[in-house]
């Protein structure tokens, strides 16, 4: 039995992990999908060809070299188990964007806290950048770079 | 009585104009145009809607569509109305069962008797019922949808969250959109549309009774399509029946469809998919969720959906049920205890939580009872969620020109919902009317989709569901 | 204790354990013996609660159960609906 199929926690060992290189080359998707879910909006929305499947209830296979970290995948997952991490761009911090449907709704330059997959708070962050899809917003939080691995949720503070 | 209508979602928009007044039992409560009495009753923050006959036990509105008859009240006079389904109107005087009713008017007429032969009826206005329905009538039937809500969709509607499946077929849309994206694909294709009508019974010839509101209709049908839907499975426990237990989906439905919040901290019984949705719908609406209890040692339903809810920090306990429910007039709270691999309590684990609400979500049963009215060859199959009717490979039963769709023919996804709806609604017009082309294409076209649904590690249950009753040529004994 | 399987008829698990002691065993019998299933929701909610209290006393399986006979109408009707005559 894997850990998540009692707790709901995702680890880092479950999920294919994009290299030390290619995440210094700049951003680049995150995938939390493990069950072979017949469900491919991943695939289809993704302009690069960077994520594809050969039977719909296959796992997402993931090309992080093609991968642009363009984030329309993160708000279209309808299962929300999609991310882009960015530490390119600083030697102390990164950018992680995750999809957020509760109110209120973050505005850009707001200091949230960052949550873990458990929804304890890591640390602060700043939203950076907010994009809405159809109602799921994809927001960017910039957090200390050490929690790249482990910031996936977010919590305004009222 | 606090008011509970929500302001403000971060998916729906509820518009609420030309609100008015009705009579409950002395006192004037405000609704809004589409609301039904109950959620309107309830929004104004009444939990006691009924007592019971012999324990005069509380009880609150429990399923919310139509299911239970927990909410049943006296509606200008007419005794046993369900409230969760009647439309709230202007001035309408309604009050609870237990004084002493007045004589009826006896000066009222008996409405006329409306019979008529049609070529397709389609009962139930969700997913697979709406899917047939476009379909036969697209393909030159004539075809009369019915549904005992007042908005077509069935549990779709209620659907905040973005569907899993394929881009091509809906994934991606929020369930919401779909229902209301059929719905109007079956006004265009020209489907006489008959809401707030229940169907009562199966009679000889595949002739159905329906109860149009003011008046019985008689329908000779041709063809009928089967669907709707599932009933949720209720828990036995201590108190199990206190105003603030609620199945999942009646929170679903007075939050979503009527934009009412149950309640303040709610306690989720059953980590399926049910659960978890539901749960992460509370969530959105802004309602605190305490905590998931699961009895199975593992989440039933969909990792990303159990992911969602513990990044928003609620702990979802498998192993877990409720013992019983505390509180004398309504909920305030629970005793939940853990059980070993034999399903026995363990002793000394008992712990308290605090809520308002319990929702229970432990599973669905396909609603049968027109099957069997009908006479349907009928068979338990656990992988499907119950008593399922025998069938073809296009899903008609053993009882000809009679088709099942959705998950009255076995609990699986919306998708496939939709999929085997649009398949009976190809089998029913080319029955009736003869085969074409176009009929031949749809047919292909979904069973290729059902087969690649069924794919996968979830797909192996129901799919071995299916292959239990499904047969060829003469129904087997 | 409370714990109520048939909502409609008040009928607890306590009501259905005395009944299975007594020799009601079948769904069918018990239904006729305390009116479960009989209210006006026509036993949506309580007859997938008696069916697994059922199999647990009496050791059959579920599917072995007998499940009580349909009969219409499927839901309350008005009596001046059904009184209704004079056909259009």
């Amino acid at each position: 039995m894997k850990g998540y199929e009692s707790t709901g926690i995702i680890h880092g060992k479950d999920i294919p992990w994009p290299s030390e290189k290619r995440l210094s080359q700049g951003p680049v998707v995150i995938i939390e999908c493990v069950e072979n879910i017949p469900c491919n909006p991943c695939v289809k929305v993704c302009p690069k060809e960077a994520i594809s499947k050969t039977e719909i209830t296959d796992l997402p296979d993931i090309d992080h070299e093609k991968c642009s970290g363009c984030a329309l995948c993160v708000t279209e997952c309808p299962g929300l188990a999609i991310f882009v991490v960015d530490c390119s761009y600083s030697e102390t911090k990164c950018r992680i964007t995750i999809p957020y449907e509760y109110l209120p709704r973050p505005n850009k330059g707001d200091t949230v806290h960052a949550l873990d997959r458990k929804g304890d708070m890591v640390c602060e962050g700043e939203v950076v950048r907010v994009r809405e899809s159809g109602k799921t917003l994809g927001v960017t939080l910039e957090v200390p770079r050490e929690y790249a691995r482990d910031v996936r949720g977010m919590r305004v503070i009222e | 009585m606090s008011e509970k209508r929500i302001r403000e979602h971060p998916v729906l928009d509820f518009q609420r104009k030309d609100g008015f007044f009705f009579d409950f039992e002395g006192k004037q409560v405000l609704a809004y145009p589409g609301e039904t009495i109950a959620s309107a009753l309830y929004a104004q923050g009444l939990q006691r809607f009924t007592e019971s006959k012999l324990l005069k036990r509380p009880r609150g509105f429990f399923c919310a569509i139509g299911k239970c008859s927990s909410c049943i009240m006296r509606v200008n006079g007419v005794p046993h109305v369900r409230t969760c389904i009647t439309p709230a109107r202007e001035g309408m005087k309604v009050e609870r069962h237990g004084a002493m009713p007045e004589f009826p008017d006896t000066t009222l007429p008996c409405p006329k008797v409306k019979e008529e032969n049609i070529e397709v009826a389609v009962i139930g206005g969700g997913p697979a019922g709406l899917s047939a329905a476009i379909v036969a009538a697209e393909n030159g039937a004539d075809v009369h949808l019915f549904d005992e809500n007042t908005n077509l969709g069935g549990q779709l509607v209620k659907q905040t969250h973005q569907f899993f499946g394929r881009y091509e077929e809906h994934a991606g849309t929020r369930g919401t959109d779909i229902g209301k994206d059929l719905a109007k694909r079956a006004e265009e294709a020209g489907v006489n549309i008959h809401t707030n009508s229940t169907v009562l019974g199966y009679y000889h010839k595949n002739k159905i009774a329906v109860d149009a509101g003011n008046r019985l209709e008689i329908y000779g049908c041709e063809g009928i399509v089967y669907a709707t839907g599932a009933v949720e499975n209720f828990l036995a426990f201590e108190n199990n029946d206190l105003p603030g237990i609620y199945g999942a989906g009646g929170v679903q439905t007075l939050m979503n469809e009527y934009g009412v919040i149950p309640g303040d901290r709610v306690l989720m019984v059953g980590a399926g998919n049910v659960g978890l949705i539901v749960s992460y719908q509370l969530l959105q609406a802004g309602v605190d969720v305490v905590e998931v209890v699961e009895a199975m040692p593992t989440i039933g339903g969909y990792q990303v959906h159990a992911s969602k809810l513990r990044r928003a920090g609620v702990p979802i306990s498998t192993g877990h049920t409720v013992k019983k429910a505390l509180g004398n007039e309504q909920v305030e709270g629970a005793v939940l205890h853990e059980l070993d691999e034999n399903w026995e309590p363990v002793t000394g684990t008992e712990r308290t939580v605090e809520c308002d609400i319990i929702c229970i979500a432990v599973g669905l049963k396909p609603d049968n009872h027109f099957l069997r009215l009908a006479g349907c060859k009928m068979k338990y199959v656990r992988e499907l969620g119950g008593m399922v009717p025998l069938r073809t490979e296009t899903l008609e039963t053993s009882v000809e020109g009679l088709f099942v769709a959705g998950d009255s023919a076995g609990i699986e996804e919306a998708t496939v919902a939709i999929l085997e709806g649009e398949l009976t609604g190809a089998a029913v017009t080319e029955k009736i009317k003869g085969g074409s082309e176009k009929l031949l294409a749809v047919k292909k076209r979904a069973r290729a989709g059902i087969e690649e649904m069924r794919k996968g590690p979830y797909g192996q249950r129901p799919l071995e569901g299916v292959r239990a009753c499904t047969f060829e040529g003469v129904c087997p004994e | 204790m409370t714990t109520v399987v048939c909502r409609c008829e008040d009928i607890t698990e306590d009501d259905i354990l005395e009944a299975i002691r007594d020799g009601y065993r079948e769904i069918e019998v018990i239904k006729r013996h305390l009116r479960l299933g009989m209210g006006p929701c026509q036993g949506k909610t309580c007859i997938p609660i008696i069916e697994r209290i059922v199999a647990r006393e009496t050791g059959c399986k579920t599917q072995e159960l007998d499940i009580p006979t349909a009969r219409p109408p499927s839901r309350q009707v008005s009596f001046s609906l059904l009184a209704g005559d004079d056909r259009d």
